[in-house]
């Protein structure tokens, strides 16, 4: 009998492509929902991102009663606690969450809030305390990277106790995403770079750690192949928006295929180093995808090297011999690391951000092993281990 | 027939040995927070007075450990002197029995979703990593293999058989003081 195992569930209706964002009112009204809310940031506000979402809405006779848009980068307890006191005072019925992780993120927290009741979020914080669904929930993203649409956490800071409070349950999943290439179509060049290897990284990190299964490689091997085929196509020519809505699909099949498989080391990594330099987290990402990959070769050698029909196509996997590769897929993913480096100098190296000092390292490696996700990857990490990868990602 | 009269034997007897290796363990690991420096510097990090627990949901066998500080663990047995800070649940007895006899690693059960953590993730880690430790002194290796995702390369035959040595030694003295009792 064999032993293995799986868990796969993603209930989100994803609504992408063109004019996407007009089935939104009746998406809304087919739950019942008449009063929507829409969190956002004065980033996405001011970028007129929200033109066509609010547009669209009143166009179907849809009034949008709030707008909250001054979701912090990082967003915080009292943050949700002002927007869902916003939310009962004008008797919303409903959620759109226009914007990039931190909106999504608090968009959720809010949506416990208002569907629980109570004022403290914290009471919710943890894995299965919700029981019941929420209220009407759907996510716009304006980034094509973090997947966040498709998954069933959010991280909210408590500033008073200076925790980082994590919220789990699949009643946190949206009802819809709504994937609509005009929502992408102006992100600045690094942010697309960051942010596509944010995708990018996801997949592979799915396809590769220990929680793998069929359904989430189908996901992950798709989004690999549209952005690596979208991506640089998308930097060299960011008003196409075909490509624009291929990395945006990408980003949201990565988040499903990471949400049901969870990342490993790079992820761990990334997050250390977040939290001590402050770096974005596509940028992490990016940064450390080859060296860990290097890191665990020997115990991926087999999906990393399926990898390579994806990431450089079938002409190259069919002429690479089978044991070759699982490092010419890392040379692929450096070789596009080097052509995003030139477009807009997405940093390869810590060194290269500018933002990392040396003397970091030890306490970067210390954080990343007792990061969640270290529990995935394929090999034991030890702190020589991660020491030794900073070591390398460092110049 | 005969297997419909053998079936509630056999879950009885999975029962008591999930509830004996809770035993076990929660005394090991009270044990080789007393012999081995790794898992002391790895315990010193977990708050004074933090209540880790293994259970079987919803409310089956279960072991309490307290860290009391200097990177020690005193074992509670099956009740909790308070709330605890960390819970690691597995879902059935049957996913407990899997990873208690070696035949699915940690790591892997919690890849298959076979456990949750109630509590902060980091110290879940932290917490593993001592268990991983532990098993690693006091199984055979060939086992050991088995449960760890990778069995320590430098844990040597001597050290591996003087530490298990003393946490055995530690552990039935422990049960027979709690028999006493």
């Amino acid at each position: 009998m064999t032993n293995k195992y799986y868990e796969f569930f993603c209930p989100v209706k994803v609504i992408a492509g063109k004019a996407a964002l007009e089935h939104i009112p009746y998406e809304l009204t087919g739950m019942a929902a008449k009063r929507p809310m829409i969190v956002t940031d004065k980033g996405v506000r001011a970028a007129g991102l929200l033109d066509p979402v609010i547009s669209a809405c009143e166009e179907s006779g849809l009034e949008i009663v709030s707008i909250y848009d001054d979701v912090p980068p990082d967003s915080s307890t009292g943050v949700v606690r002002d927007i869902a006191g916003i939310y009962r005072a004008e008797k919303c019925d409903s959620i759109i969450a226009v914007g990039g992780g931190s909106a999504i993120d608090t968009a959720k927290a809010v949506n416990i809030l208002v569907s629980e009741g109570g004022d403290d979020i914290a009471a919710y914080s943890g894995a299965g305390v919700l029981k019941h669904p929420l209220k009407p929930f759907f996510v716009v993203p304006t980034t094509a990277g973090t997947g966040s649409e498709v998954t069933a956490v959010a991280v909210i800071a408590d500033t008073e106790k200076h925790v980082k409070l994590p919220f789990t349950s699949s009643f946190l999943l949206p009802n819809a995403a709504i994937i609509d290439p005009r929502m992408t179509l102006t992100l600045p060049p690094h942010i697309t770079a960051a942010t596509g290897m944010d995708a990018m990284t996801h997949a592979i990190e799915a396809f590769t750690c220990m929680a793998k299964n069929p359904l989430s490689d189908a996901y992950a091997t798709a989004a690999i192949k549209k952005i690596s085929t979208s991506l640089l196509s998308v930097m060299e020519n960011p008003k196409d928006a075909d490509g624009r809505l291929e990395l945006a699909q990408a980003s949201t099949m990565a988040g499903i295929a990471f949400s049901n498989s969870m990342v490993g080391l790079v992820h761990a990594l990334g997050h250390a180093t977040g939290a001590i330099c402050q770096l974005p987290h596509g940028l992490c990402m990016s940064l450390y995808l080859p060296y860990v990959l290097e890191y665990n070769i020997e115990s991926i050698r087999e999906p990393l090297g399926e990898l390579l029909l994806y990431l450089d196509g079938p002409d190259v996997y069919a002429a690479t011999p089978a044991a070759r590769r699982a490092e010419a897929s890392i040379s692929t993913i450096r070789r596009m690391r080097d052509a995003l480096y030139k477009h807009c100098q997405l940093p390869r190296t810590l060194k290269e951000t500018g933002k990392v000092v040396e003397a970091q390292l030890d306490q970067i490696a210390e954080l990343a092993l007792d990061d969640g996700a270290i529990m995935f990857n394929p090999k034991e990490v030890t702190r020589e281990d991660a020491r030794e990868v900073l070591r390398r990602a460092w110049a | 027939m005969l297997a419909k009269r053998i079936q509630p034997m056999a879950f009885q007897a999975r029962r008591l040995y999930v509830e004996l290796m809770f035993q076990v363990m929660g005394r090991a690991l009270q044990a080789v927070s007393e012999v081995d420096e790794t898992v002391q510097q790895e315990a010193i990090a977990l708050p004074e007075g933090f209540l880790f627990e293994m259970m079987v949901m919803p409310n089956g066998s279960n072991l309490i450990v307290e860290h009391t500080g200097n990177g020690r663990f005193h074992y509670h047995g099956s009740t909790a002197p308070r709330p605890v800070d960390l819970s690691i649940q597995f879902k059935h007895i049957a996913h407990a029995f899997m990873v208690l006899s070696f035949q699915e690693k940690t790591s892997v059960a919690f890849a298959n979703d076979r456990m949750l953590v109630d509590g902060d993730i980091s110290y879940a880690i932290r917490m593993t990593r001592v268990l991983n430790r532990l098993e690693a002194f006091i199984l055979p290796k060939l086992i050991a293999k088995r449960a760890v995702k990778e069995y320590p390369a430098n844990l040597h035959l001597p050290e591996k058989l003087i530490s298990a040595a003393r946490i055995y030694l530690k552990v039935a003295t422990n049960f027979v003081e709690t028999v006493r009792a």
